[in-house]
């Protein structure tokens, strides 16, 4: 899954010709280490939807790419 | 010290001394202001009221064709006159600067452009009266720090600045940083005052600390989420949080408590409503260059809540303006760039629900070349609208979905 969502957030970064990333750890900050802005954050969330049919900020923002990992594994 | 204005971004720190200082030793004005530095933006306002001449504000972000579409040029160079010093002042300090600021004459006119409802984005003109109809000038205000959290050259923006502006407050930059930067300002700052929208809110959260120093919120632009709500309520303990509403057209109107509005006793006869819209006489515009009767109808649908007191709710906009994180989108302006790319034939924009941003911009799109790919499209808008207009997700399609009367489908 966590290849999966590299994918899904390379493709979000790549959109926006922003650097794409080699790896990502749980401990990432989606937007103080990846460098997500608002607009990313709402495409991340409709491409994560589309897959998982999950929306990651139903409840409020989530700030790392573990908060993410821990939302779809408790689908 | 007293700071005027903090930008971290832009490594700026202004004291009211310096502003001063570089106000009275400005020898060149451009009427036009286009300028990423928010320094540059509310200097050139302030010179603007001084020397009595128009200020029009572009986004700093427009792209050379929108700036052809909106204003006929893409260099401004040539509008570069100089300030006749003769009959502008020197001023002395920051108390004799906003008394010379509150008194402007009535030519004076700030022009911006807005979202247009037909395609093409339109200017709005707002004279000092109807710019700062909701200035509050105050004692009580003096000791206001305000975090600044809007775009500098969008009304909402513009309103913040002459709140602190006339009231003599420091402006601390908080739009566009990261929320670790933008608790650290609101910490190290002290900020009192924040005015943004929603989203900027929603970013901001969840939060483990608490900000004591912000005495009062506003947020407006887009609905307010109860869930948010309660958040900011534990993270800003001594605020007071108000939800305003306000259109680039007539800039604020109404604030609330909570998603009920009243309408202050002075305006009942200047708002009325026509089938559960909201209709606003024409003395409480800016000047646009469509002529309007003298009702103008905002395109929101409202409830009424109780008729005596006047209270009501927004339930939605009948317009199709799509509100991506409290900017406006116009889909038809979105479409007509696309088609503009050869190898295009036809394309559909439309909104889908956000839990970021309230909406994000999507499209469906008929090609016929197959050298259109996703990124042809993305790399050919970038030059042509603005950043937050080029939808997000795009389909490729064989045909577009339509309604059954045959008008294309915008949800």
């Amino acid at each position: 899954m966590q290849e999966k969502i590299l994918v899904i957030m390379n493709t979000v970064l790549d959109n926006r010709t922003k650097e794409k990333l080699t790896s990502i750890t749980p401990e990432m900050h989606l937007r103080n280490d990846i460098g997500f802005d608002s607009l990313d954050l709402a495409e991340l969330t409709v491409r994560i939807e589309a897959e998982y049919d999950i929306d990651i900020f139903e409840d409020g923002i989530v700030n790392t790419v573990g908060e993410i990992l821990q939302k779809l594994e408790n689908k | 010290m007293s700071i005027f204005l903090k930008d971290i971004d832009n490594e700026r720190l202004v004291n009211w001394d310096f502003l001063i200082d570089d106000i009275n030793n400005t020898s060149i004005y451009n009427p036009y202001c286009k300028s990423a530095d928010y320094y540059t933006v509310f200097k050139h306002i302030i010179l603007s009221l001084l020397i009595d001449e128009e200020i029009i504000l572009l986004d700093s972000d427009f792209t050379e064709s929108e700036l052809i579409n909106l204003t006929g040029h893409s260099d401004f160079a040539e509008f570069i006159k100089p300030v006749d010093k003769s009959t502008v002042p020197i001023l002395g300090n920051r108390k004799e600067l906003i008394e010379k600021l509150s008194n402007p004459s009535e030519n004076w006119k700030i022009t911006l452009y807005t979202s247009g409802t037909t395609g093409i984005p339109k200017k709005v003109s707002h004279d000092f009266k109807s710019i700062t109809r909701f200035v509050k000038v105050s004692e009580r205000n003096e000791k206001n720090i305000w975090g600044f959290a809007y775009n500098p050259t969008h009304m909402a923006g513009i309103q913040v600045f002459f709140q602190a502006l006339l009231n003599g407050n420091s402006i601390i930059r908080l739009f566009g940083l990261d929320t670790k930067e933008i608790y650290t300002e609101i910490t190290n700052n002290g900020i009192t005052n924040i005015s943004a929208t929603p989203t900027f809110y929603r970013l901001l959260l969840p939060c483990n600390e608490t900000f004591p120093s912000v005495k009062r919120i506003t947020s407006g632009g887009e609905k307010f989420n109860k869930n948010t709500f309660k958040q900011m309520n534990q993270v800003f303990p001594n605020a007071k949080i108000t939800n305003v509403y306000a259109s680039t057209e007539a800039g604020t109107l109404f604030a609330s408590q909570n998603d009920i509005f009243s309408v202050r006793p002075e305006y009942e006869s200047l708002i009325h409503f026509e089938n559960n819209e909201l209709l606003i006489h024409s003395s409480l515009m800016g000047r646009t260059e469509t002529k309007i009767d003298d009702w103008y109808n905002t395109g929101d649908v409202i409830e009424i809540v109780s008729k005596n007191p006047m209270k009501f709710r927004f339930v939605n906009r009948k317009s199709e303006m799509i509100n991506v994180g409290g900017y406006k989108v116009n889909p038809l302006e979105v479409e007509e760039a696309i088609l503009a790319l050869t190898g295009i034939k036809n394309v559909h924009v439309y909104s889908k629900s956000n839990s970021v941003l309230g909406n994000i911009i999507c499209c469906e799109v008929v090609a016929n070349s197959n050298q259109i790919t996703e990124s042809s499209i993305r790399t050919f808008l970038q030059s042509k609208i603005q950043e937050f207009k080029i939808p997000r997700i795009i389909r490729f399609v064989d045909e577009l979905s339509t309604t059954r009367t045959g008008k294309l489908k915008r949800n």
